[in-house]
């Protein structure tokens, strides 16, 4: 078990970096490599990092067969208006995707796959369950989602074909410190807009959480889907109301005039936001410590507390004052 | 002078473990947690806003006097389905939620949930699952109490059909079934749940029929209760006529 090659798409985001670190203290764990067109948030001691844009597939292809990883974590998906706006997030995550599992599935040694995922694949079509477990059907209904689904798709295609274990780990909307999302960006903002005779719950996921979800899937090479939600739920108003933010119902239509508001204010609402807003999205996570024999250490309230906890600039003294 | 440094651990106090072990284990909210302990401000894993409910159990307490019989019946932790016989138009299940709820300290939900603006989030609030096995199968999983009326009957002293799907969903989440009598009336105020010990399916299958069989059992117990329950009998249409309600407050 010992000196595993594990390799992590997507190790220059804020989620990346952390699995990364994480990983890098696993005993099981040998040489780790990754790769992203953004170098890693934070120093890495024992992770090979390689700068590839996902539009290079030869390199990327050449790059995970030379390394022949046994565990691949394939967390390189952009969210909608978190570092790219829709259709390039869009096209950059396929692309990704494409080749990276590609590769994957040319490696010898290979021996499981985890692909980061979002509860948003269930959707929240008319009907919908309000919590849905990791065995309701997949029927996405933002663009999110049906990018989240595909990449399940084809990994779960890649794993059938050359006989590898696929654990997709569906989280819910991942907020914390760093994290550059646009659900968070949207309940900083000094007025937070919520459904108004609705106003449904949500529920969320901090990011070392995340982080620790995904190495947790690693080390047990995850072989079935698994949602990961912290524990709890709260509302927009309710989130807007312990942020000190002022509330502002929205009725229906006036969500286009809202999220164009928000994009001119510097925090673009992705449709998927505005579906979490509207129809809620919560998930089941009762099977994550049969699984992943790890749970949430945050609950949704203690992240959301979190992410208004943040200062909005830090001052701090200079060591040595020159003039 | 050692024994004076000693903690002891009361019973309280190992409640209060047990549910911090629970709430960490689980990765939920301990399904053991009591009503009066929930928080404001937020809502549950469900959905379910406990100071929405609080409020709602208040102007319920205008409307209704209930009495609770049997509740010592239902499990202490672990989830369990309550099947209970309705009337059309008397928000049977909901008042057996805040019934059960109040007598047993333990949120209660119940089946029957709307989808629509602005109807589905007030219910959802009020601790409602849609009407759905697999919405039903994950709120029994996760140990919690769940109400679900029978078919409504004119005839109080009947109860309609029971869904045999949402009892397949007990079964699968390895919960048991009770049957509750409920009587309530137009013209006063007293409305009492009586809660029945687990029904038992009459044999043993490895199939789906046993769903069927369990669901036909439950209704026939809830029938026994509500003839135990005395209400009005008199063989004439009088007793179509929601006169009953006895026993509430009595």
């Amino acid at each position: 078990m010992a000196g595993r090659r594990v390799f992590i798409s997507g190790v220059g985001g804020e989620l990346g970096t952390l699995t990364a670190s994480l990983l890098e203290e696993e005993e099981w764990v040998g040489s780790i490599a990754g790769i992203d067109a953004d170098p890693p948030r934070r120093r890495l001691m024992r992770t090979d990092y390689h700068r590839i844009p996902p539009t290079e597939h030869d390199r990327i292809v050449q790059t995970i067969l030379q390394f022949d990883p046994h565990v691949l974590v394939h967390i390189g998906v952009w969210e909608p208006h978190s570092r790219a706006a829709p259709d390039l997030a869009k096209m950059l995550t396929d692309q990704a995707a494409t080749s990276i599992l590609g590769a994957a599935a040319e490696c010898p040694s290979l021996e499981s796959v985890i692909v980061r995922s979002g509860i948003e694949v269930y959707g929240r079509g008319p009907g919908s369950l309000s919590r849905p477990a990791e065995t309701a059907p997949l029927s996405p209904t933002c663009q999110w989602g049906r990018t989240l689904a595909a990449i399940e798709r084809t990994a779960a295609s890649v794993g059938g074909r050359v006989g590898v274990t696929v654990g997709p780990v569906r989280f819910a909307p991942v907020l914390g410190r760093h994290i550059p999302s646009p659900f968070g960006r949207l309940l900083r903002m000094p007025a937070v807009p919520f459904r108004a005779f609705a106003d449904p719950p949500f529920a969320v996921t901090e990011n070392l959480d995340a982080a620790r979800a995904l190495v947790a899937a690693a080390r047990n090479r995850l072989s079935e889907p698994v949602n990961v939600v912290a524990p709890g739920a709260i509302t927009a108003l309710q989130a807007a109301r312990r942020g000190g933010r002022v509330p502002v119902p929205v009725l229906g239509p006036e969500w286009r005039l809202v999220t164009g508001l928000n994009h001119l204010a510097g925090a673009p609402v992705p449709p998927h936001v505005v579906e979490t807003l509207s129809r809620g999205r919560l998930a089941d996570n009762n099977r994550m410590e049969e699984l992943l024999g790890t749970t949430p250490e945050y609950t949704t309230t203690d992240v959301i507390d979190q992410i208004y906890g943040w200062p909005s600039v830090i001052r701090r003294e200079a060591r040595v004052k020159v003039a | 002078m050692a024994e004076a440094g000693r903690v002891v651990s009361l019973p309280a106090r190992r409640y209060e473990r047990e549910v911090a072990r629970l709430s960490k284990g689980a990765g939920v909210l301990p399904p053991g947690r009591r009503l009066s302990d929930e928080p404001s401000g937020v809502v549950d894993d469900w959905g379910r806003d406990p100071g929405v409910v609080r409020r709602a159990m208040r102007l319920a307490g205008l409307r209704w006097q209930f009495s609770t019989g049997g509740a010592t019946h239902l499990p202490k932790r672990t989830g369990a389905l309550i099947v209970v016989n309705t009337r059309r138009f008397a928000l049977t299940t909901l008042y057996t939620a805040f019934a059960v709820s109040h007598s047993v300290d333990r949120p209660v939900r119940f089946i029957g949930r709307s989808d629509s603006v602005p109807l589905g989030p007030l219910e959802q609030r009020l601790g409602a699952l849609l009407d759905h096995p697999d919405e039903v199968f994950g709120a029994l999983r996760g140990g919690e109490l769940v109400v679900l009326g029978a078919d409504p009957t004119a005839r109080p002293r009947e109860a309609g059909l029971v869904d045999h799907t949402i009892v397949g969903a007990a079964v699968a989440a390895g919960v048991r079934v009770h049957p509750a009598a409920t009587t309530s009336s137009p013209f006063n105020r007293f409305a009492r749940v009586e809660i029945g010990k687990a029904s038992r399916p009459p044999r043993t299958r490895r199939g789906p029929l046993v769903e069927l069989e369990l669901a036909d059992r439950v209704r026939d117990d809830i029938m026994f209760l509500l003839d135990q329950m005395g209400d009005i009998n008199t063989g004439t249409p009088l007793d179509l006529l929601p006169l009953g309600g006895l026993g509430g407050g009595r």
